[in-house]
């Protein structure tokens, strides 16, 4: 009943909206944007979201609690304020996109702007479950490694990372899918290049429905793989 | 040759001990709460003494203190956990690296058959029972041949014979390889057949110290009694 629930609004890929338009819907372009810019946030967030959420777990009161407020803050944020933020605090006419324009980076309808957005979108939803994956691997067993001659960064590679692996996996799957679906603030940070988000968007005001369905299944059939591939794989590992 | 003078703060009383052991076997008995634990962890590196001095054949454990992976001991409890993700071949061989697989070969397989683990090896460890589970954490602590082991009541919960039977192994390995041991029990079998040397602690203190048969019959204070007319 409830998947029922849940997959009901696909029925709307069905609507009578006439014949769909896979020509002009400028498919290639948006996916190209939206998975090429996506990946590289998606492994900035995960370079430095790790160790950072790896310390924290070890983090002393009371600032690791001030710390989780901030990363609540940020994922609290709505997308549409995050956006007008970001724009408000790096784009042109402020010091800092002044600054970064005449180092070739402008902040505004730019790769950089778009992946920027992107790791300000996702970065606290991997923070908060990569530190819930660390605090799931007990303390004990990292000891025991410890006490049979292994050093901290061999403790980590051996032990915590793989104990903590799937919750890892977890949180990049979760970043993936909230940077790849990010509208709100990509809308008013990077508008160009159209990520597939902001595609769909262009397309319904310019062409209407049959060119947003063919753009949408695409979407669907492209992003959802990860996710479902991570998630199938740690249901596995728990069960075996 | 270990030696140590060390002191501990506890919510009720001081740890405050002073001894030395060579290669051989010394065991620690006294009442539960006594600081018996507390004096492993001290020297194990799990927690930190405010004062005195833990010196290994000369090197300085403490003070300052020694990065827990630079000393070269095995530590047993009746808490040990293996790692969840390998299985028990790679549990036993974890601290060992390829080149010292390939030198150790004859030890660890005298380890696996000394303890049984043949037909364990490939096994993971949610598939083992508790008593293997100690065979082969007891495995890993000694596969790398460490020069201390510490053992705080490992064999705790175990039945009499696997007792006796780990308790031989332990007793052989220590007069073949040479190590220091020291252990925690109660078990007046484990500490009679182990450690021909007992310290009797009580409230943080060294009260008595010498053979388990001395301590046994002659105790020297009312809880020592006490805790032995129990056993």
């Amino acid at each position: 009943m409830a998947a029922a629930v849940l997959l009901y609004p696909l029925w709307g890929l069905v609507a009578p909206v006439g014949p769909w338009r896979w020509h002009g819907s400028h498919i290639a372009p948006a996916l190209a944007t939206s998975f090429g810019l996506t990946g590289l946030a998606l492994v900035l967030v995960v370079l430095v979201g790790t160790p950072l959420a790896w310390s924290l777990r070890a983090a002393p009161e009371p600032w690791r609690s001030v710390f989780e407020a901030i990363v609540l803050l940020s994922v609290l944020m709505p997308p549409l304020a995050l956006g007008l933020l970001l724009i408000l605090a790096f784009g042109p006419g402020t010091p800092l996109g002044e600054s970064l324009l005449r180092f070739g980076v402008p902040t505004s309808n730019s790769a950089a702007a778009f992946i920027a957005t992107q790791v300000y979108a996702c970065f606290g939803y991997y923070l908060l479950a990569a530190t819930a994956a660390f605090e799931g691997v007990p303390p004990e067993l990292e000891q025991s490694g410890a006490l049979l001659g292994l050093t901290a960064s061999a403790v980590f590679r051996r032990i915590t990372l793989p104990l903590a692996r799937l919750g890892l996996a977890t949180a990049a799957s979760v970043a993936w899918v909230r940077a790849l679906g990010e509208f709100g603030a990509i809308m008013v940070t990077s508008y160009y290049p159209h990520g597939m988000p902001v595609q769909l968007w262009v397309n319904l005001q310019d062409q209407g429905l049959p060119a947003v369905l063919p753009l949408l299944v695409v979407f669907l059939l492209s992003a959802l793989p990860l996710p479902w591939a991570f998630h199938f794989f740690s249901r596995k590992r728990r069960r075996a | 040759m270990l030696d140590c003078s060390l002191t501990k703060a506890r919510r009720d009383f001081a740890i405050d001990v002073e001894f030395s052991v060579g290669s051989s076997r010394l065991g620690l008995f006294g009442p539960s709460g006594s600081g018996k634990s507390t004096l492993l962890s001290c020297l194990a590196g799990l927690e930190i003494p405010d004062s005195g001095y833990i010196r290994w054949n000369g090197q300085s454990w403490f003070p300052p203190p020694l990065p827990l992976h630079r000393r070269s001991l095995g530590y047993l409890t009746q808490r040990e956990r293996l790692f969840p993700h390998l299985s028990v071949a790679e549990n036993v061989l974890f601290a060992l690296n390829a080149a010292a697989r390939r030198q150790q070969e004859a030890w660890v397989q005298e380890i696996q058959s000394r303890l049984g683990l043949e037909a364990l090896w490939d096994r993971a460890p949610r598939e083992l029972s508790g008593g293997q589970t100690r065979r082969v954490a007891m495995a890993r602590a000694l596969c790398r041949k460490p020069e201390l082991v510490l053992l705080d009541e490992p064999f705790a919960g175990l039945d009499r014979p696997l007792v006796r039977e780990l308790t031989a192994v332990i007793k052989l390995w220590q007069e073949e390889l040479g190590f220091t041991l020291l252990a925690v029990d109660h078990d007046p079998v484990v500490l009679e057949a182990l450690c021909p040397d007992v310290i009797a602690i009580e409230k943080g203190q060294v009260i008595q110290r010498g053979s388990w048969q001395e301590l046994a019959t002659r105790p020297v204070s009312p809880t020592l009694r006490g805790l032995l007319d129990k056993i």
